[in-house]
């Protein structure tokens, strides 16, 4: 019997993997460095010895039958292909290797060389990850927000528990699919694009935020508040973006039927002041109509008398009078309560005043599903005003500018602009204007007229007050149509003027 | 004994309510009486005085309404004509539902009022009539003797001279002694006379 030529057994100590030689009697011809290393016999201690020192319990007494079969008619179930087995430390320890035999050809007696390579550690590696990843998995299905992240083409990577669970679709049916194409509600697809290109470029690490509304399976619309960022890689390039979203569906819906509750208490409680308002005038204008109706009833049955009670009649007709008048105070009275002639007036700056309402008008406007704009012109002027009535009838044009949109909304812009600027003469104008129908014919001539309404609901006094305040002002409120299309209802508050020292 | 004259008392906290509704009475010939207030009325009114009450619903003090609870609790039985204004007419209804005879809604025609106020004063008529009939009855039935009044309780209740004797333990003889006493002291001509001043008297469901 020869040795492996020198030759090969450089090659042998070369190598990463065990090399392990046997000759066709299963005997240990070569045992390299690497061997050594993993089954903790010196080669001198292994060269000689059967192979099935190396194997487990198990596998040790089939071998030697293996090898035979093998010989006598060239079945193998080992050559030429690799298999994953468990081999025995010397000190009885057992781990996985992964094996592949081969035969060396042209020797006789035939030898084979076995390369052994330690899966331990890749399995447990590859355990250690998945554990990881399971883990990771764990805290992205844990997260009471949705996240999704996508590469730069849009094409979803990952969609944790919570995103499946609000778009009602299986995690297959969501990656691999194009989140914009597959996902976002087709009203909000260019909306939600943009905010992905944007995310691209982005510079910088913020969270840009946006809102749109994802589509589930069964055509559910829910509207989500997203915080963007985007993915790089360690070249610092963009791969993808990666989403975190909130669904604020209910809680919109919540706001808005508050906002619609206080509205409608805001009308009731209107309502009910100005019926008791209607029932007290009228309460105070019967009781002299009342008097006078009696007087005259009684002057009438005493004329009719063969000797009229000539004084009774005469302080009857005084009272009359009297009463008439009474009534005529009583009116007098109403109409400088509707008036306020009361009123505070300040120095101040207009646009600080409408930025206050803002916030009131801006969910007025979220609840008629439109939006509010400011143009505000600065610097101003200041002007002299009493702020809370300037305020009411600025409230007043943008609730009826959304009125006058509501029923026609054909998913043509749904916006109300509130403009300031300085006039020629150096006045503040403050405009109001819609993308409505605008006024027509008629109701241009009768707008200010009290009790004119073209709303189904109207009272027919909110332009009617509103002109009294300006008038008030001494300023006027005024009409002109908005160009392309709407109505724009303005007024030009005087400059605040210095007082001379 | 003469009745006294009827008036119309009018109780309304505006003084030319108040006058116009004096004069139109008296130019159709009816004595009014005008009060500025309930605590007005109850200082002047004595029960004696026959007539009807003109009371505007809404009064600062007592209202109406109290005025009208105020008259129940005192058992004073004139009717009550009231006078509302426009949106009154809840109150209108709460005080029909308490007894008042009429109601008003001001400003209103002579000949309405007039006519309410002829039919409350008829009305105030028949009542104190009433009460005068039923007054005598209870004067009579305070004259019966224990006895006899449960002999009259029974045969009011339509028993039997024979089942009245049983049930008081006496002969049939000895009800128709105190029979015969009770007919006398009630001055009723009839057994049938008899259940109505009963019957008259009796508390009303």
């Amino acid at each position: 019997m020869t040795a492996p030529a020198p030759e090969v057994l450089a090659l042998l100590e070369a190598a990463f993997d065990a090399a392990v030689i046997i000759d066709e009697r299963g005997r240990i011809e070569a045992f390299n460095a690497s061997a050594e290393a993993m089954f903790g016999y010196r080669a001198a201690d292994a060269i000689g010895r059967n192979v099935s020192m190396l194997m487990t319990a198990a596998d040790r007494g089939t071998h030697d039958d293996h090898l035979r079969r093998h010989l006598a008619d060239g079945e193998s179930r080992v050559l030429g292909r690799g298999r994953d087995v468990r081999a025995q430390h010397r000190d009885g320890s057992e781990f996985s290797i992964f094996l592949s035999v081969g035969r060396i050809a042209n020797t006789s007696p035939p030898r084979f060389v076995g390369f052994l390579h330690d899966t331990s550690l890749r399995r447990k590696a590859l355990a250690t990850l998945e554990k990881e990843r399971q883990v990771n998995r764990l805290y992205l299905d844990l997260a009471q927000v949705m996240l999704v992240a996508t590469d730069r083409s849009g094409v979803v990577q990952l969609a944790n528990q919570r995103a499946i669970r609000v778009l009602k679709r299986g995690h297959s049916a969501i990656v691999d699919s194009n989140w914009l194409e597959s996902c976002v509600a087709p009203d909000d697809r260019a909306t939600a694009r943009t905010a992905f290109r944007a995310l691209l470029m982005s510079g910088h690490d913020e969270p840009q935020v946006c809102e749109y509304h994802v589509r589930s399976s069964d055509g559910e619309d829910r509207f989500i508040t997203w915080r963007g960022v985007a993915l790089r890689d360690i070249n610092n390039l963009v791969t993808g973006v990666m989403l975190s979203g909130e669904d604020i569906t209910d809680q919109r819906r919540a706001e808005n039927e508050a906002h619609r509750a206080l509205e409608r208490m805001n009308s009731v409680a209107r309502l009910a002041t100005m019926g008791e308002m209607a029932a007290g005038i009228s309460h105070e204008l019967n009781q002299p109509l009342a008097a006078i109706a009696n007087y005259a009833q009684a002057c009438v049955r005493f004329l009719r008398m063969p000797a009229p009670d000539l004084p009774e009649i005469s302080g009857a007709l005084e009272q009359i009078a009297g009463q008439a008048l009474r009534a005529g105070e009583i009116i007098r009275r109403i109409r400088s309560l509707v008036r306020n002639e009361d009123v505070r007036r300040e120095t101040q700056d207009i646009n600080e005043l409408i930025r206050e309402v803002h916030g009131l008008l801006a969910s007025d406007a979220r609840v008629h599903d439109g939006k509010l704009a400011l143009d505000l012109a600065s610097p101003l002027p200041n002007v002299t005003v009493d702020g809370v009535q300037i305020q009411q009838v600025l409230m007043n044009l943008v609730h009826n500018a959304f009125e006058a949109q509501a029923p026609e909304h054909d998913g043509a812009p749904f916006e109300v602009r509130i403009a300031t600027r300085a006039t020629a003469a150096g006045d503040v104008e403050v405009s109001v204007s819609d993308l409505g129908p605008g006024l027509a014919g008629e109701a241009e001539q009768k707008i200010f007229e009290p009790f004119f309404t073209t709303k189904a609901s109207g009272t027919g006094l909110g332009l009617a007050i509103s002109r009294s305040i300006i008038k008030a002002h001494d300023a006027r409120l005024g009409y002109r149509a908005n160009l392309p299309r709407g109505a724009c209802f303005y007024f030009v508050l005087p400059a605040h003027q210095e007082a001379p020292p | 004994m003469k009745d006294l004259p009827q008036t119309v008392f009018v109780v309304d906290d505006d003084d030319a309510v108040r006058d116009s509704l004096r004069m139109l009475l008296k130019s159709a010939g009816v004595h009014a009486e005008t009060c500025a207030s309930a605590q007005d009325f109850f200082s002047i009114y004595d029960a004696s005085q026959p007539g009807c009450l003109v009371l505007d619903v809404r009064m600062p003090g007592m209202s109406g309404l109290e005025m009208q609870h105020e008259l129940n609790l005192r058992g004073l039985t004139m009717p009550v004509i009231f006078i509302t204004g426009h949106g009154d007419i809840p109150m209108a209804v709460e005080a029909m539902q308490h007894g008042a005879f009429d109601f008003l809604q001001k400003p209103f025609r002579d000949q309405e009022l007039l006519d309410r106020v002829q039919r409350a004063l008829v009305r105030d008529t028949e009542n104190r009539a009433r009460l005068r009939h039923t007054d005598r009855i209870r004067e009579r039935l305070a004259s019966l003797s224990p006895r006899e009044r449960e002999v009259l309780d029974l045969v009011t209740q339509g028993k039997a001279n024979k089942m009245v004797a049983g049930d008081l333990g006496v002969s049939q003889r000895t009800v128709e002694i105190h029979r015969a006493h009770v007919m006398q002291k009630m001055e009723a001509g009839s057994l049938a006379e008899l259940v109505r001043m009963m019957m008259a008297v009796a508390p009303s469901p």
